[in-house]
């Protein structure tokens, strides 16, 4: 373990959080940690409710599998399930510090990743002229034609099935070499207060768009779509990874993403607001969330 | 469900009075891990303990709820499911492993009140009701020893040592 210079934890404070990853704590003990609001602290907590976890898997026998009736009980009752509210956590449940971090966390990013950006959109929305902006970040590359992608484009897939794409955003990110890549909104209308993420994995050629607070579109009009800037491509000619439409009344929106050409090493991705169907190359003219991967 | 059924299942069971707790448990842990399964990340451990923490919430509330239920019929009652086999941490998981070998490495008294609030769900309080031991000194034990824990997953963090007393 290695040695750091910062005070020690009081002790009644490191009770409270042993407390809090063993058994919860009262709504009292609760508010006293709260008060404290320390960024060190809900790491400790965190790590001290996944050495609980982890205690619970020692010497664990797996071998006996889920029982048929139950999954069968389970599967019929998740869409009920998922589609109600959230059930509260337990009073006594010990998850408000690591829930702190995961948020101060995103919130972080979130800004960072717009500050970051504020240059790299002016090089890319004044596009072909790429030397400048995020192009500028992307690793250089000798000039290439575009690559030969055919209309139709992919079609948004329907956001019907969002607990499987939660899933299967879930098991992309356990899967080694997975990046998460946040997007922040641009100055475009009505794109300031977007926020997006893309969970992509190169081996595997997956990943998945989460989308929120993109305006809604009509398909007949307009259709957003994606691109994944590949350094191994010229950075002039973005790989598309599919359009998508965005319903009314849904503020978060999960898209697969589906890469027309392989991508060998991504970059950054955007995306774009296109005429029906897509573009094979973007204008660039409504580009409404970028980012890049660090 | 293929990828985790056995392992939520086996958690439900080791840390549930009776089958039908175990059946009720899983099906809540399920729902639980759907809600939460784009928070995970694997920066921050491996999902088999991702899982864990969101089945141990959920069964320990289980547990406090049911503590308050009058006893049941003794032949309802799971056997415990105790760190008495420790040897298939290694396939588990990592922090499983590492947590397994923190554990040989602790004092009897130190062990058993981690078992007890760990896997059998006792609060500190009840804990030393049990164990007829001054309730600092059941502190005292359950802090060394997830102190100790931690230490052994290589979760490090400044200011705290398994010797803070």
């Amino acid at each position: 373990m290695s040695e750091k210079t910062q005070a020690p934890i009081d002790e009644a404070v490191l009770d409270l959080l042993i407390k809090q990853a063993v058994e919860g704590l009262e709504p009292a003990e609760q508010r006293a940690l709260d008060a404290l609001d320390d960024a060190q602290l809900s790491g400790i907590a965190r790590e001290l409710e996944q050495a609980a976890a982890a205690a619970l898997l020692v010497g664990l026998d797996t071998s006996e599998p889920l029982p048929a009736m139950l999954r069968e009980r389970i599967e019929k009752a998740a869409p009920a399930a998922l589609a109600g509210p959230a059930s509260t956590a337990p009073a006594t449940t010990p998850t408000r510090p690591a829930a702190r971090v995961r948020r101060a966390s995103a919130g972080g990013g979130w800004w960072a990743a717009a500050a970051c950006l504020v240059l790299a959109l002016i090089g890319w929305l004044r596009l072909p002229s790429n030397q400048s902006g995020l192009v500028a970040h992307l690793p250089q590359t000798h000039p290439q034609p575009p690559q030969p992608q055919t209309q139709p484009q992919p079609q948004a897939q329907p956001p019907a099935a969002e607990t499987t794409l939660e899933e299967q955003r879930a098991a992309l990110l356990a899967q080694t070499g997975t990046v998460d890549v946040p997007l922040a909104g641009t100055a475009e209308p009505g794109a300031a207060g977007v926020k997006a993420d893309v969970v992509w994995n190169e081996r595997l050629q997956q990943g998945v768009l989460r989308v929120v607070g993109l305006p809604a579109n009509d398909p007949t009009v307009q259709q957003y779509q994606l691109w994944i800037f590949d350094a191994g491509r010229d950075a002039r000619y973005p790989v598309d990874g599919g359009v998508f439409d965005i319903p009314a009344g849904r503020p978060t929106v999960l898209i697969p993403i589906r890469a027309q050409l392989t991508v060998h090493s991504a970059a950054a991705f955007a995306v774009t607001v296109e005429k029906p169907g897509g573009v094979v190359v973007s204008a660039r003219d409504h580009v409404v969330a970028l980012g890049k991967i660090t | 469900m293929d990828q985790y059924g056995a392992l939520v299942w086996s958690l439900a069971r080791r840390l549930s009075r009776t089958r039908a707790d175990a059946e009720d448990a899983t099906q809540e842990i399920f729902v639980d891990i759907w809600r939460s399964a784009a928070r995970f990340d694997p920066a921050q451990g491996s999902d088999k303990v991702f899982i864990a923490m969101i089945a141990r919430r959920r069964l320990i509330d289980r547990l406090r709820r049911k503590s308050a239920e009058p006893p049941m019929d003794p032949e309802e009652v799971l056997e415990s499911l105790a760190w008495a086999d420790p040897g298939m941490s290694s396939e588990m998981c990592t922090e499983a492993e590492r947590c397994a070998q923190a554990l040989k490495e602790l004092r009897p008294e130190q062990r058993e009140v981690l078992e007890l609030g760990l896997l059998h769900g006792l609060s500190q309080s009840e804990i030393a009701a049990k164990l007829r031991m001054p309730l600092g000194t059941v502190k005292s034990f359950m802090r060394r020893g997830l102190m100790r824990l931690r230490e052994n997953m290589q979760i490090d963090a400044p200011g705290v040592s398994a010797g803070a007393r």
